[in-house]
């Protein structure tokens, strides 16, 4: 019945197929053409993770499968394809992979799901922000097949490495500029989030009655719009310097007439930078924050507490970037400046994980795939969020700065929380995205396997950090005192390619879930928040033919009073407490009292 | 629309839809201004840690130019706002003639800024060996220009629709949005004129 | 033009490399027979310096907390999972009263003083006593005082020499092999030509970037004798991994007796015009 009717100021919906799935309004299609490029590129920047690992484990060994993209090396990985190897990794899994999945696909599909609005702000711009990510794609693939190959500077593209001085070739200006259009691409969805969160939210949903997914990718938003553009203006530079000569971070022997200063770069990156790495988490704490009460069929513990820690998180990122330029020789009272705000942001870090084991703690815990991921991002994002201290901290990080144990330190928050939680989140909503459930099955062996390697694989960094291995090496056994590390380095590869092939669990139980999968029905986690009570799944075009009006918070578990009236334990964020108990209503989770 | 009859109005009224777009303009110009500000930021950086500023084999930049140029950016904003004025009173071809004017205004602005280029170009402050300094130059002021030229397209095309009468006291939303943009751009230009081109 | 331009550029850095190469042949007779013990086990490097025990402690330290930390956490949730399950009655608690309150507080503000407060009160008095107390070494009349210029992908070293003053005849240069006495404070002045790379010695727990521009400092001191590894720890291109260099700890005599030769050696193949080879600068004394 949705469909027929169209409200004011909103089209019928589109017939043509190319209105419908292709440059489609719809913030659901949207959501799912950001999760298929995602899911490409999380493949791509996968498979170029197993050549890192196969590298450090049969140094110089033709890499089998692989080796059929390196046949000029006769299959080998010279030391001039790693340099592309690991940045381009970087980049794609960064910009190309976790940010489409978690910002493009989840941002798209829940805000206006949860907010009971009938679709983003600005539906056209949504649309031209996926186009642009687009063109941002082809850019990047584009940039492999160009002559000296793609970019060679590392993720962070430093200058003057990232300069003509140190990576001539179009390949790395195509990356440049890809970083620039993808940016584009991220404040357009970035504006519409914000916007939307702002602007459209049904009546009745105050801010503190939105599930923590939606602050979650919010305050993501928040920091996209105002940070992403902090890169921009980076990678103008950099274009600008290599593309038309400019000076802006050559300096030293290189540079024209005193120059510019390879510092700067750093400044602009990292003021972008570290807020990015919150933006990578951020939207991962959102949904386990939501996804544990569901399943610990009991209200989120703190609720408030849990906001007010995000947007702690959120403010503070924006002045703790100097810690990753503690060795630039930056003044050294700033230095302790950075070092006292960084480790700061711990608190709400440790408020944040508090809320969550409490909400396990005496719960009613059911452990169907999307809670198991959920678990298993706490679990590694403890391990991740504790390593980052030795890095906060200038007089360790004096040892461990650009050594693996940074690298292992944001595999755990990013490569390993952040993934796991995007997994959870795709195990979650699928039923609702594409009306059929995935194998509950085969999603618990994804779990286990990914869980257990995924940790093996990054503490095997560590490990190696904490043996002083530096980053980036083609060859980490040219050095004597790190030649012993090559039995544990394999071992950890190892467990990558474990890693990498339990992947296909996950390809073969998505694929065939979405044409054989058993017909989910409208609720099947039985959870209360607007997009499993109202809407039907897959959700029609424009969600809700009329705005739901919102009487609580979105974890309403285990209150006695509906129990006795309803006899579940949940209620839906619009349910009217029925009649019979209605006396005697205590305060529910998430401050329903306002 | 006809249907429409029994389900209540979903999307709000009007005037709510056109505050949502005019806060969507506003998101957006503040995320801009980040990028500009990181710009301004690397000028600041460069020129704080440079011995000779300019370098003292190049030409100083101009001021007097960049003063008038500063006017004309201002006059073409208070052209626009104008009017915003005379259209919130219905009256279209007004409308038209005063976007018109900023559009021109406009156009005057690149024009000089092209010929401050030049001169500076061929008194040899070239981006590919002015340094830092040439850099922030040009850097700066294209990418700017950029902006205005983006300014112009947009405007020029509203103009067409004032003159064809597209807009009326109830509906102007895209000048309102316009206006705001090109301010924008004003606002910017001021702050590099006495950034870059005066201190 | 700007092709041209970047040629340029390119050309000076090969004569650099060419330049250093030359002071290295003369200066380093005896590198070959140099030779770094490998390390073994899964631990830290051993511990040349006479500063570094101070890292191990302070990252040691933090590990035990938060390994006890994390355990507290594995095993709340643990518990949590397998007690409290689906047969388990869930509790109605929005824990949002103020004793719950106050308690997660309580908790996270205790984590934070300990965990924390540990690193940051250690961090800062190592940082002003020792990494970062130039002044302490500054004074030291021992103080060995050494200008490294990396370039892709080599390490050169330049010491003062008898004048003890830098860019002069006498100046000792070494490639990709520094020599220092045991025992004395060696400050370093750093920088590089052509990309950013950082001089990292694992067995120092010292490292420091070495940036295309500005100098940087650090100092160490070595409490024993012996050779260990130098690396390059920021990605500085293709060779990046290769970039390593040897430093050779020795008695204060060897050293003297060394410095003396080098410098001799130097003066007389001091050559003027190889305007390259003479990439010191004047030390930046506080
Ligand atoms: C999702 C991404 C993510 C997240 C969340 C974090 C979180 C943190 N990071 Fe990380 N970081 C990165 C991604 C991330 N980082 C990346 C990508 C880099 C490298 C970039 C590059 O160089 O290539 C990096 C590098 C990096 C550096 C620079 C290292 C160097 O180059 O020398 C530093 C230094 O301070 C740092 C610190 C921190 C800190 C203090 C946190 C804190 O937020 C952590 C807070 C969390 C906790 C403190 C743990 C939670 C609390 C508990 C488990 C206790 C609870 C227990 C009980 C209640 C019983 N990070
Ligand atoms: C979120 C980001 C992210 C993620 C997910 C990963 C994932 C992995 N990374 Fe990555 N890594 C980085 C970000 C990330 N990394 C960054 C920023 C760097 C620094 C680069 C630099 O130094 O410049 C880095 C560097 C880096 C290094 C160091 C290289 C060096 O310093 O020389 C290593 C080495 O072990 C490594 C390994 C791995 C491994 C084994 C994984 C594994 O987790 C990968 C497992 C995943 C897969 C195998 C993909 C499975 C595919 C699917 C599930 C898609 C399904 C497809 C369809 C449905 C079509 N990474
Ligand atoms: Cu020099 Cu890495
Ligand atoms: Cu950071």
């Amino acid at each position: 019945m949705h469909a027929e009717a169209h409200p004011a100021g909103v089209h019928p919906e589109p017939t043509s197929f190319l209105r419908r799935y292709i440059f489609s309004t719809d913030h659901k299609v949207i959501a799912k053409q950001f999760l298929w490029a995602g899911l490409v590129f999380l493949a791509v920047g996968g498979s170029l993770a197993m050549m890192i690992r196969w590298q450090w484990a049969f140094p110089g060994r033709p890499v089998p499968l692989f080796g059929i993209f390196l046949s000029r090396s006769g299959g080998v990985i010279t030391p001039a394809t790693y340099q592309s190897i690991f940045t381009m990794h970087g980049l794609i899994m960064i910009f190309f992979a976790i940010t489409p999945v978690m910002i493009g696909c989840f941002g798209n599909f829940t805000i206006p799901l949860m907010i009971g609005a009938q679709d983003m702000a600005f539906p056209k711009l949504n649309m031209l922000s996926f186009w642009t990510f687009v063109i941002s794609l082809i850019l990047i693939t584009a940039s492999f097949f160009v002559q000296l190959g793609t970019a060679a500077a590392g993720w962070t593209t430093y200058a003057p490495l990232s300069t003509q001085i140190g990576t001539p070739g179009a390949g790395q200006t195509l990356v440049v500029a890809a970083i620039f259009v993808t940016g584009a691409a991220t404040i357009m969805g970035a504006i519409n989030y914000v916007t939307t969160v702002i602007r459209l939210r049904s009546p009745g949903m105050t801010y503190m009655r939105m599930p923590l997914t939606v602050w979650g990718l919010w305050l993501t938003a928040i920091l996209n719009v105002l940070f992403v553009p902090v890169l921009g203006a980076a990678a103008l530079l950099l274009f600008l310097d290599r593309v038309f000569g400019t000076q802006f971070f050559i300096a030293g022997a290189a540079g024209v007439k005193g120059g510019g200063d390879p510092i700067l770069f750093q400044h602009l990156f990292w003021i972008f930078g570290h807020p990015e790495v919150y933006i990578l988490i951020l939207p991962a704490w959102g949904f386990i924050s939501d996804i544990i009460p569901f399943f610990a069929r009991k209200p989120a513990y703190w609720y408030r507490g849990s906001v007010f820690a995000m947007v702690a998180v959120t403010v503070l990122s924006a002045v703790v970037y100097g810690h990753h330029m503690f060795l630039t020789g930056m003044n050294p009272l700033l230095g302790k400046g950075f070092m006292t705000l960084t480790l700061i942001i711990s608190i709400p870090a440790e408020i944040l994980f508090l809320n969550w084991l409490h909400t396990l703690w005496k719960g009613s815990n059911r452990f169907p795939s999307p809670m198991l991921f959920a678990l298993g991002t706490v679990f590694v994002f403890g391990l991740g969020g504790l390593t980052g201290l030795y890095l906060g901290t200038i007089a360790t990080d004096l040892y461990l700065h650009d050594t693996m144990w940074v690298v292992g330190h944001f595999h755990l928050t990013m490569a390993a929380a952040a993934f796991l939680g995007s997994f959870a989140a795709i195990y979650f909503w699928f039923p609702k995205m594409f009306g059929r459930r995935m194998n509950e099955g085969l999603a618990k062996l994804h779990f286990w396997t990914s869980a257990v390697f995924i940790t093996l694989v990054f503490c095997g960094q560590l490990v190696a950090g904490y043996a002083g291995q530096q980053r980036r090496l083609y060859d980490p056994y040219q050095y004597t005192f790190l030649s012993h590390l090559l039995p544990l380095n394999r071992w950890t590869s190892y467990f990558a390619f474990a890693l990498g092939i339990s992947q296909f669990v996950f390809v073969y139980n998505f694929l065939s879930s979405l044409v054989a999968g058993e017909k989910a029905e409208q609720n099947p986690w039985q959870v209360g928040t607007l997009e499993w009570t109202l809407c039907p799944s897959p959700p029609p075009h424009y969600n809700y033919a009329t705005p739901p009006v919102v009487i609580r918070g979105p974890h309403e578990f285990a209150n006695p009073d509906v129990i006795k009236a309803l006899g579940r334990d949940w209620i839906g964020q619009t349910e009217p407490m029925p009649k019979v108990a209605a006396a005697a209503i205590k305060p529910a989770a998430g401050g329903a009292k306002d | 629309m006809t249907a429409m009859g029994e389900v209540l109005p979903y999307r709000p009224p009007r005037a709510r839809e056109e505050t949502t777009a005019f806060l969507g303009m506003v998101v957006f110009l503040g995320s801009w201004a980040m990028m500009f500000a990181a710009l301004f930021f690397a000028y600041g950086f460069v020129r704080t840690r440079s011995v000779a500023w300019p370098p003292p084999d190049l030409p100083g930049l101009p001021w007097e130019t960049p003063a008038i140029n500063t006017l004309v950016l201002a006059a073409s904003s208070a052209a626009i706002q104008y009017g915003l004025r005379v259209i919130r009173q219905g009256a279209s071809p007004k409308l038209g003639r005063a976007l018109l004017l900023t559009v021109l205004l406009g156009a005057v602005f690149l024009a000089l800024q092209v010929s401050v280029w030049t001169r500076l170009y061929v008194e040899g402050l070239r981006p590919e060996t002015g340094g830092a300094y040439g850099s922030v130059f040009w850097g700066l002021t294209c990418f700017h220009a950029l902006h205005v030229l983006v300014g112009l397209i947009g405007v020029g095309l509203l103009t067409r629709r004032a003159f064809a009468g597209a807009f009326s006291a109830a509906k102007y939303l895209p000048v309102r949005l316009w206006a705001l943009y090109w301010h924008f751009v004003g606002a910017v230009w001021a702050l590099m004129f006495v950034l870059v081109f005066l201190l | 033009m700007e092709a041209a331009g970047q040629m340029k550029i390119i050309v000076g850095i090969k004569q650099e490399i060419r330049a250093s190469a030359v002071a290295a042949v003369l200066v380093l007779s005896n590198s070959a027979l140099a030779a770094v013990q490998p390390e073994s086990g899964l631990g830290l490097p051993r511990d040349a310096s006479q500063n570094g025990h101070l890292v191990d402690w302070l990252m040691n330290i933090t590990s035990v907390f938060n390994i006890i930390l994390f355990t507290i956490m594995c095993v709340w949730m643990g518990w949590a999972c397998l007690k409290h399950n689906r047969n388990h009655p869930a509790e109605y608690d929005p824990g949002s009263s103020k004793h719950s309150v106050t308690i997660a507080l309580a908790v996270s503000a205790f984590i934070f003083a300990i965990v924390d407060g540990n690193l940051f009160v250690n961090s800062i008095n190592d940082l002003d006593r020792e990494y970062w107390n130039f002044e302490k070494v500054a004074a030291n009349p021992k103080t060995v005082r050494l200008e490294i210029n990396a370039h892709q992908w080599a390490w050169d070293a330049r010491y003062a020499g008898p004048d003890g003053k830098f860019n002069t005849e006498d100046d000792i240069v070494t490639w990709n092999e520094i020599k220092v006495p045991v025992g004395a404070p060696i400050y370093v002045e750093l920088t590089s030509t052509d990309v950013i790379h950082s001089f990292y010695l694992p067995n120092f727990r010292a490292k420091m970037d070495a940036i295309p521009g500005q100098v940087n400092r650090f100092w160490f001191q070595a409490k024993e004798t012996g050779d260990y590894d130098i690396g390059c720890a920021q990605h500085c291109g293709t060779h990046h991994y290769k970039m390593k260099a040897l430093l050779s700890v020795v008695s204060p005599e060897e050293y003297k007796t060394w410095a003396a030769e080098a410098s001799a050696l130097a003066k007389r193949a001091f050559d003027p015009e190889d305007t390259a080879a003479h990439w010191g600068w004047d030390w930046k004394e506080l």
